[in-house]
């Protein structure tokens, strides 16, 4: 049954030097043609499910004008959606203008998600983007008058050359917002990015670390949940969305580079405008056995600081998680903890997960 | 053929001289091979060697030429061209009757050079002075006459080529045929034929290339090995133009291959006499002596149930390489695997590199050692080829080491630098000899472990790679040697100790543990990492723990890059050597050798 779905709007007015998703400078008749193809994709594969969650994500979906941003909703509103439904869009402050906002509203979007990233002039100048922060304050401010009372806004770290001090007054703006949601990354130099074309180093390893804990402690002392490793929230204000990549749910991902997960398969769209634009919407196709779909709920399910319900475990796969994975070892050496029946890696051991991912994957039985 | 019609040569030269090309040339212009069958360097087989630039095994192809109207037939007998195969070169020499000594018109003489031609000369051949070359824009081929002048040459006699465009090879035919001698041998005496290579075949066996020296061999013979007593007949006998041949006989002054279904190539040694067992020779000729490996190292598997692929692998190799040498050893740190001896470095590089290559197998090598000898305090002397085998100090009276004559050659800007490396490992200066104003060779009395371990680096650094060297052991002289341990998270590496000299143990330890330290990925806790001599640590540096592993962003759904992420992390994993708890990379057994100072 599939109940989450991902749109894909790949377009940017600005292109961020450590970006290396699926994006491109924003002309008006490309997003035209786009969003027509983008029509026929959804058409062709959805089934007409129920959804509980939509999540559109770019690139930059508040670069389209009111009314590009209107037909896409119309386009959306052909999907069926469920009264609880949680339906996103992601932005930046300075294109989420009031006209947009309202017509957010008036389309049911119920969650905004938004580019930060931080307040601090040398980082932003490596990230080659732009803030203000009185704009930034209005913004947050108006959104919440008009009546959005979910918002996430993202904080990158670990920029070159930042210190802990510079991450300190980051943080403390972003409280000082007063949201619902902080998604908070460590930058990766990614290949094929400006920042590594430049030759950019990241920062030490431990001073790293050091800023993860850092905003860990500081949010959760301001009552924040971390509820994933890179993820923080109020109570009640988890990102049902995002918690289906990590429950191993099924989703539909239509648009540009968009992945999907529907029924074993693993599809991951093409990144090439052109062959889009043709209606070969298709890159890579992964057809998952039984161990792989184990394998993802264990990689996906340890993201998760509450970790793996063995029960749930149990009742999908017919199968205890022990008798496939040998984990006893890993959890006699505190790497993995056991409580109420959910497997987890213990939340000081969240920043070297893969090590701990990668020992356990090499305990299959 | 009669012998006045014969003429067998080689070709010397230091590495990249041209030598195969030149060769090429010589088989295109006799007629041998037309210039489509000729892929560049058809003497060199393997492809290997091909690629490294480096004839390893040896070779022998029939051309016939015309000549002021007589048929000639000259055997052309490849040599390889480096130090760890010297004995190979001499037996090949002594093969032939004549050399051709190329060297490269823009970079002079060189010291390989100057060690082929000696060698040609102790085994009394004629020489001809070839500078090849000449079409390079750097050539400098006047330059190159006065260096061939103050080594003994005629001007007269340099003859100037291009073995890329052809210039110069047919008058290098004729000198040939005028200058080098004929076979003098005796066909009616009894037969003695020097074995100057051998090669396997998986359907043939062991095949030997031959010099008919006196005599001659008939297919169906039965032939004595004068060294081994082996006794075979004679299956067949070929030669090589260059497509193989089968002839009935090989006279005396001939070349050519003999095979005779021999399974074993511990029965063929290079340098060893082939006669008739019914009518022997009375003394076989002359230089025969056994190979010694120089230089020993560890080769295990990293997946440790290749172990019996890794056994075959070097069963396989040995059959065409005696010189190469293996037993079955264990280390604590990696398992099951051969203490493996060789000629020297190179030829190990070659092995382990065919190892891979050719039989799939990832290997981890061992710090390569060199013979110890070690006398205890009972006065018994034992043979160390490996620190594992090293008794306890308290048990050792005197320690020996592995000495070698080596000669740099070089621009005379170097010398500085140059004898200040050698100083720098404990060397002994001998005497400096002066080719001309500009080059030099430098004669040095050095431990060959010094040589083993990063000499030949540093060598190449300090001189812009203008000097070139070449090394013959000598024999053992008495030094301060002592085991060092590496030691990580508390327990000894047995496959990372090495025996250095104690002045020297200090240096060493540190620049070690600096190197593993950059190596040794950090781990899910701290791993300290010593150098310790006995229960003595004199070095020690720290792999801290392992703190940031995690994809912090996971975008928009795509978890099949994720998962092939960690796929390719646990791939990673493979390659570790698990020792205790510490993951430790396969370059961590190489790292004691390159630690560059």
């Amino acid at each position: 049954m599939i109940k989450n779905c991902y749109i894909h709007i790949p377009f940017c007015d600005n292109i961020c030097s450590y970006c290396d998703f699926c994006k491109m400078y924003y002309k008006e008749d490309l997003v035209d043609k786009y969003l027509t193809f983008l029509e026929q994709e959804i058409e062709s594969i959805y089934n007409g499910e129920e959804l509980e969650t939509i999540y559109i994500g770019g690139g930059t979906p508040s670069s389209l004008n009111i009314k590009q941003l209107e037909r896409l909703f119309k386009i959306i509103n052909k999907l069926n959606k469920s009264n609880k439904i949680e339906y996103t869009i992601e932005g930046n402050f300075s294109s989420t203008t009031k006209d947009k906002l309202l017509l957010y509203k008036k389309y049911g979007i119920n969650r905004l998600s938004l580019g930060l990233e931080s307040i601090n002039k040398n980082n932003l100048k490596i990230l080659e983007r732009d803030n203000n922060k009185e704009e930034i304050k209005e913004k947050i401010k108006l959104m919440k008058e008009i009546g959005f009372n979910n918002i996430n806004v993202d904080l990158i770290y670990a920029i070159p050359n930042e210190t802990l001090e510079v991450l300190r007054k980051d943080i403390d703006f972003i409280l000082s917002l007063d949201i619902e949601h902080i998604s908070t990354y460590s930058l990766i130099i990614e290949e094929n990015t400006k920042l590594y074309i430049n030759k950019n180093k990241n920062i030490d390893e431990d001073l790293d670390l050091e800023m993860y804990n850092e905003i860990t402690n500081t949010l959760k002392n301001n009552n924040y949940i971390h509820y994933e490793i890179s993820n923080f929230s109020k109570v009640g204000y988890e990102s049902n969305h995002n918690k289906c990549y990590w429950l191993n749910n099924n989703y539909y991902g239509f648009g540009l580079g968009a992945s999907s997960y529907i029924d074993n398969k693993r599809i991951t769209n093409t990144r090439s405008i052109s062959k889009y634009l043709n209606n070969n919407y298709i890159y890579e196709k992964e057809e998952l056995n039984i161990d792989d779909i184990i394998e993802y709920e264990i990689i996906l399910g340890l993201r998760l600081i509450k970790g793996i319900n063995l029960n749930l475990f149990k009742e999908k796969y017919h199968k205890d998680l022990i008798n496939i994975y040998n984990y006893n070892e890993l959890i006699n050496n505190n790497l993995l903890i056991l409580k109420d029946n959910y497997l987890s890696i213990p939340e000081d051991k969240i920043y070297i997960s893969n090590e701990i991912i990668v020992k356990l994957l090499q305990s299959k039985i | 053929m009669k012998e006045e019609n014969i003429r067998n040569f080689c070709i010397i030269a230091h590495i990249d001289h041209g030598k195969s090309t030149l060769a090429d040339r010589i088989l295109e212009l006799t007629g041998a091979i037309d210039k489509r069958e000729l892929k560049s360097q058809m003497l060199d087989s393997m492809d290997l060697e091909r690629e490294r630039g480096i004839t390893i095994k040896l070779n022998a192809v029939q051309l016939s030429y015309k000549y002021n109207n007589d048929e000639y037939q000259l055997n052309l007998i490849d040599t390889p061209g480096h130090v760890d195969f010297s004995y190979e070169v001499s037996r090949s020499l002594a093969a032939c009757e004549g050399a051709i000594l190329v060297v490269d018109a823009a970079q002079g003489v060189e010291a390989q050079t100057l060690a082929n031609l000696y060698l040609a000369l102790d085994n009394n051949l004629t020489v001809i002075p070839v500078i090849n070359k000449i079409d390079l824009p750097s050539a400098d081929p006047d330059k190159v006459i006065t260096e061939l002048e103050n080594i003994g040459f005629d001007k007269k006699d340099i003859i100037l080529t291009s073995a890329k465009t052809g210039v110069g090879v047919e008058e290098l035919l004729h000198k040939i045929i005028e200058v080098i001698p004929s076979p003098k041998g005796d066909r009616k005496s009894k037969l003695k034929a020097l074995i100057f290579d051998s090669l396997f075949d998986s359907y043939r066996g062991v095949i030997t290339s031959i010099r008919v020296v006196d005599g001659e061999v008939h297919k169906g013979d039965i032939i004595k090995m004068m060294e081994t007593n082996a006794v075979y007949d004679v299956v067949g006998l070929s030669i090589n133009n260059p497509k193989e041949k089968e002839v009935d006989v090989l006279r005396a002054g001939e070349v050519g291959y003999l095979f005779a279904s021999i399974k074993s190539i511990s029965d063929v040694h290079v340098g060893d006499t082939i006669t008739l067992e019914s009518n022997p020779a009375d003394i076989a000729l002359p230089g025969y002596k056994p190979m010694q490996p120089t230089v020993y190292c560890g080769l295990y598997p990293i997946e440790s149930n290749k172990f019996e692929d890794l056994r075959e692998a070097l069963n396989k190799l040995k059959l065409n390489d005696a010189a190469l040498t293996f037993e079955p050893e264990t280390s604590k740190a990696l398992g099951f695997g051969f203490r493996c001896g060789f000629l020297g470095l190179l030829h190990m590089e070659i092995v382990e590199e065919r190892i891979e290559r050719e039989f799939g197998i990832n290997l981890i090598a061992t710090s390569p050692s060199v013979v110890y000898e070690v006398e205890l305090t009972d006065k018994t002397k034992i043979q160390v080829d490996s620190p594992t085998k090293m008794p306890k100090r308290e048990l050792i009276s005197k320690t020996y080491e592995p000495y070698v004559k080596c000669s740099i050659f070089t621009p005379s800007e170097y010398i500085g630098p140059l004898m200040e490396l050698c100083q720098d490992k404990r060397g002994t200066f001998i005497n400096i000899d002066y080719l001309d104003t500009e080059r030099v060779t430098i004669n040095y009395e050095l431990p060959l472990s010094e040589i083993v371990y990063d000499f030949f680096d540093r060598l190449k650094s300090s001189t812009k790679g203008y000097a070139s060297f070449d090394y013959e052991v000598i024999g053992y002289k008495e030094s301060n040697l002592v085991k060092m341990d590496i030691l990580l998270n508390g327990e000894v590496v047995d496959a990372l100790s090495v025996i250095v000299h104690k002045d020297f143990a200090y240096k060493r330890g540190r620049l070690v543990t600096e190197k593993l330290k950059e190596i040794i990925p950090r781990q899910l806790f701290e791993v300290p990492i010593q150098a310790a001599i006995g229960m003595h640590v004199i070095a020690r540096e720290t792999v801290r723990a392992l703190r940031k592993d995690v994809l912090a962003k996971c975008y928009g759904g795509d978890v099949t890059r994720k998962k092939k992420l960690l796929e390719k992390q646990k791939e990673g994993k493979k390659r570790m050597k698990q020792i205790g708890s510490v993951e430790v990379p396969q370059e961590a057994f190489l790292s004691i050798l390159s630690t560059k100072e």
